[in-house]
């Protein structure tokens, strides 16, 4: 009976490169067969011990490094897919009839950099889902991916607020906030203003989401007396920061590494359920 | 229905408009031009979404062989690129998907495409056996991602006719990314291939009207201006799912 091993070993030409034509017989066979069956047992093997890797900020740098240069993907792809994951993270923490307040209103504050442009992708999901979010987002980056998420929000009529309302408006109006700030390649001071608008986040007691690093937190250490967010949305694979969130939901994000760079660093990553985009952590 | 900030819809439910080709290429010019949605962005959406149809289609455990194998053949155009995108995510769904990519384009986007695909240890097929009992029994199912609405009429020119010929003799089921290769958009080709499965995108085309197999509507990320202004009246998505099955 031919099964695909056989396919292979007829001579077809099969290579991961597909670059030049190459006819193997035995050999490629067996190269065939163990392309899938090595991964499925490594991740079985990691899934029970369970032990994914917290990253620290120069290995979380790396490894977006080689997505983007070995790998080849591009800035709008990994964003479309970690935005999808934000978004769909928070619907599963906060679902849209478990709201107090109505309409659905949520704030996205987004940040300077691609963390901030995860958000726009997730504030624009967040409105296909039924959500009416709104996005403050203050010091807009010239780049043209930016424009463009912004221009999508804007056309999808998410309004852009002028300015940071106060803790009790933020209160009043709001069923939550998602935190779009700062990622993973923040370091130092905070500028204004964010200082300011991090303040605000400190007082207010709707529940905050923040994307892959509470904002203003040391990615490695975290922050005794930064903001605690309620909502944790690890992208890739979670960071050191984590250790210390307190928060009720962690959720893993960013269904997109692929097998190869998730062996070389030893991420460990759980299984997602099914077709899921978002794997819950804690 | 739609989750609009202006009025409220009426209660009695619109039927789903099917799609001619000006129309398709209408929404997609303006959701590049107007609403600055980006290319690569548009077929990483589509692609996605395509594969959580095929997983709806074909679940893991419903699949007959022992390996959950399947064959992605790729055209040259954006249908190919969202083949290669959706060949990506089902690998992410633990299926092992082969692709089949005989003629690349040039562009660099779909050429970044092929690399995450390689990258991903997803095997390419140098040539497409003629014999179709090789196809039959090395895969549980194929995706034909070869021509889609935007290509003008190449199903008579090599390599697609060839491919067209094999994938219309192949046992297994196949599954066609938004336009069964080789059909023209306003309407069904009487000698085309013939797909168990249509993965619609966006919306459905003319063509696929009075399809008789498993229908499915795939990717949710179009803006409502343009939902009410093309008079689309798509169904609603549960929850936050990209796929209904029609």
């Amino acid at each position: 009976m031919l099964g695909v091993r056989a396919l292979f070993g007829i001579g077809l030409l099969v290579t991961s490169r597909g670059g030049s034509v190459l006819t193997h017989t035995g050999a490629c066979a067996r190269i065939a067969s163990n392309i899938y069956s090595k991964d499925l047992t490594h991740r079985q093997v990691c899934t029970m011990a369970n032990t994914i890797k917290y990253l620290g900020q120069e290995e979380a740098q790396h490894i977006d490094e080689e997505l983007f240069n070995e790998y080849s993907f591009s800035v709008d792809q990994l964003m479309e897919l970690a935005g999808l994951s934000c978004a769909t993270a928070v619907s599963k923490g906060y679902p849209l009839q478990s709201l107090l307040k109505s309409p659905p209103r949520v704030l996205v504050i987004c940040g300077p950099g691609n963390n901030g442009g995860d958000g726009l992708v997730c504030a624009r999901h967040l409105k296909l889902f039924g959500y009416e979010p709104s996005v403050l987002y203050p010091k807009r980056p010239s780049k043209q991916l930016f424009q463009n998420l912004t221009t999508q929000c804007e056309k999808m009529d998410i309004s852009f607020l002028t300015e940071m309302p106060e803790a009790d408006v933020i209160d009043e109006v709001y069923n939550f906030v998602v935190d779009a700030i700062f990622g993973f390649s923040f370091k130092g001071a905070v500028r204004e203003p964010f200082g300011d608008i991090l303040s605000q986040l400190k007082k207010i007691s709707v529940p905050v989401a923040s994307v892959d690093i509470p904002s203003g937190w040391d990615v490695e250490n975290g922050c005794p007396d930064g903001i605690q967010p309620d909502m944790l949305i690890s992208l890739t694979a979670p960071k050191k920061a984590a250790h210390h969130f307190k928060g009720r939901y962690h959720f893993l994000g960013g269904r997109f590494v692929p097998p190869a760079l998730e062996q070389k660093y030893q991420l460990n990553l759980p299984q997602y359920p099914g077709t899921d985009c978002v794997y819950q952590l804690n | 229905m739609n989750h609009s900030s202006n009025e409220k819809e009426p209660e009695t439910i619109e039927p789903l408009r099917y799609l001619s080709k000006t129309e398709v290429a209408t929404i997609e010019m303006e959701l590049l031009r107007d609403y600055r949605f980006g290319q690569q962005q548009l077929i990483e959406i589509w692609g996605h979404a395509c594969a959580i149809a095929v997983t709806k289609a074909f679940p893991l455990s419903s699949l007959s062989k022992k390996q959950p194998t399947l064959l992605v053949v790729c055209g040259p155009e954006q249908n190919g690129s969202i083949g290669l995108v959706c060949a990506r995510h089902l690998r992410m769904f633990e299926y092992e998907p082969t692709i089949f990519y005989p003629k690349r384009s040039p562009q660099s986007m779909h050429q970044d495409f092929t690399v995450q695909c390689e990258k991903m240890d997803i095997p390419f097929l140098s040539y497409l056996p003629t014999e179709v009992q090789l196809l039959n029994d090395a895969y549980n199912l194929v995706i034909d991602a070869v021509l889609g609405p935007e290509t003008e009429h190449k199903e008579d020119k090599e390599p697609y006719a060839g491919m067209l010929v094999t994938l219309k003799q192949v046992k297994i089921p196949i599954v066609s990314v938004d336009v069964p290769s080789g059909w023209d958009v306003d309407e069904p080709a009487k000698d085309g291939i013939n797909p168990e499965v249509l993965i619609s995108l966006t919306a459905p085309k003319k063509c696929a009207t009075g399809f008789s197999g498993n229908h499915f509507l795939a990717g949710r990320f179009l803006p409502y201006d343009i939902q009410k202004k093309f008079e689309l009246n798509l169904p609603e998505f549960p929850g936050t799912e990209c796929v209904i099955e029609l």
